[in-house]
């Protein structure tokens, strides 16, 4: 019975929390507004972030165990095929394959495309690649090439088969478009010009004894490190990536320290600073006449606290959820249409970012903790400073 | 109606509008995606593709996982980082505010 009671009164408490609240609408309802902006900015990058880093790691999942290249003077160039030679005696090598790529700018357009050579039968999954492919996988040596989805936009075809790229002595190279990737790989493929190793050689005028790196495929994954370390002591003027370090990357680029979130956490964080300010500097006027009333009307200091947490509770909670959700669509429906510009920088090709959004429990309380937890502390404590007040102090 | 019945109404409206949309990932999005992650583990596989296709401006935020991380400063002596996507870029550990 004293249960429901202490029930019921939280109740009128929250009534009434409720319609003072409704009393000052316009007030109210543009903090609600702004404090579901500021969670719907942090949250969207987070979410997006967040989406964009397991999508790394699920697509790169099977990504080459160890990648060599070639460094002279702080740069990348393109590195000797008999390098293969001196890895041949290390135990664990499953397969070491040569490949060739780069980047070709189209001066018409202002796209950057990647161009890769690949020898097919090489490589692991090389038998099964027609099956992401609408079409054929370019025969060896014939001048054919498969495009992805936005380069064959960009190449403005029209049904045409062939197209041409310059070499290095600007004499042109010309190709036969042997089919076009899936559109479920565009996030792996929408840049990509992919054709036979030696048409790749000839488009970037490439010695047929050099490679733009190395990919070696080790037996067992638990040997990597070891394996990538005697590579290392055997080619000392390589660079040697593993595919842990590579999946690390996409951690560490679209980690929550990352700038651009630095700079939306900032604005966020200083956005909420002067609301807390303004809230904590003290109550107006009427509101500090409100609370005198309630005193002489028999409300306990407990019971003040209580109705200004109920109001706090309401206006952050109601904020929390509606900044949440938006983010969520934003990222779900819009792809992130607002970090888009961002992300996509002066990229001409923009390929689409149809991501499962991924949310961690982790996200959500850390937004939580950042947002609603400050706001309910600097409303409730300037009203326990006034109400410890003589009431008739306070109508004064 | 009292106040607090409204607020409850609000509040359970958004939360079954969040588990609608949950369900819409897991019946829609997510059996898509698993059907598309063979296609993808065999390019990435048969192509030893390193690289999600995100942003093509620069060839160090095309292919972030095989480029240097002094790759935008290389461009000439003094060279700052121009490229908007670069904002993207985490601050390295030891240079962090």
């Amino acid at each position: 019975m004293k249960k429901n009671r202490a029930i019921e009164k939280q109740f009128n408490l929250l009534d009434y929390a409720l319609s003072s609240l409704w009393r000052r609408k316009l007030k109210n309802l543009g903090i609600i507004a702004v404090f579901a902006l500021v969670i719907f900015l942090v949250a969207s990058f987070q979410i997006l972030t967040g989406s964009l880093t397991e999508t790394a790691e699920r697509i790169l999942a099977k990504t080459p165990e160890i990648v060599i290249q070639k460094m002279s003077a702080g740069r990348q160039e393109s590195i000797p095929v008999i390098y293969l030679d001196r890895l041949a005696d290390i135990f664990g090598i499953r397969a070491a394959v040569p490949r060739v790529w780069g980047y070709y700018f189209n001066e018409t357009s202002g796209a950057n495309y990647t161009v890769m050579g690949v020898d097919r039968a090489a490589m692991p999954e090389g038998k099964n690649l027609a099956m992401a492919i609408e079409g054929d996988f370019p025969a060896a040596g014939q001048g054919e090439a498969a495009l992805g989805r936005e380069v064959a936009a960009d190449l403005k075809l029209a049904g045409r088969r062939t197209f041409s790229l310059f070499r290095p002595d600007l004499s042109l190279k010309s190709f036969r478009v042997s089919g076009i990737f899936a559109a479920s790989t565009d996030l792996l493929t929408a840049d990509l010009i992919v054709t036979g190793l030696d048409d790749g050689r000839d488009l970037f005028a490439i010695p047929e004894n050099r490679a733009t790196d190395l990919l070696v495929y080790v037996t067992n994954p638990n040997e990597i490190g070891t394996i990538a370390k005697k590579i290392a002591d055997r080619l000392p003027d390589t660079r040697v990536l593993t595919r842990p370090q590579i999946h690390k990357t996409y951690k560490v680029v679209f980690g929550w320290r990352s700038g651009f979130a630095s700079i939306c956490l900032l604005t966020a964080l200083a956005a909420f600073v002067i609301l807390a300010w303004d809230k904590a500097s003290g109550l107006s006027a009427e509101e500090k006449r409100e609370i005198g009333i309630l005193k002489i009307l028999g409300w306990q200091t407990a019971d003040i606290l209580v109705l200004r947490f109920w109001e706090s509770l309401a206006v952050s909670g109601l904020a929390f959820l509606v900044g949440c959700t938006a983010a969520y669509l934003h990222v779900l429906f819009l792809e992130g249409s607002l970090f888009r510009p961002v992300l996509l920088g002066w990229s001409v090709i923009h390929p689409s970012l149809k991501i499962v959004p991924v949310i961690a429990a982790a996200d959500l309380l850390l937004i939580f903790t950042l947002s609603v937890l400050p706001y309910l502390a600097a409303t409730v404590i300037p009203a326990w400073r006034c109400s410890t007040v003589p009431p008739d102090a306070a109508i004064k | 109606m009292r106040p607090s019945h409204i607020l409850a109404l609000v509040v359970f409206l958004l939360l079954g509008f969040d588990a609608a949309l949950y369900f819409h990932i897991r019946l829609e999005r997510l059996p898509r995606q698993r059907s598309a992650a063979y296609i993808n583990d065999i390019v990435t596989a048969g192509l030893g593709l390193t690289d999600l296709c995100l942003a093509t401006e620069a060839r160090y935020t095309r292919h972030p996982a095989v480029s240097d991380p002094m790759a935008p400063f290389m461009d000439h002596p003094g060279a700052i980082e121009h490229f908007p996507t670069g904002s993207f870029w985490a601050v390295p550990r030891d240079h962090s505010l």
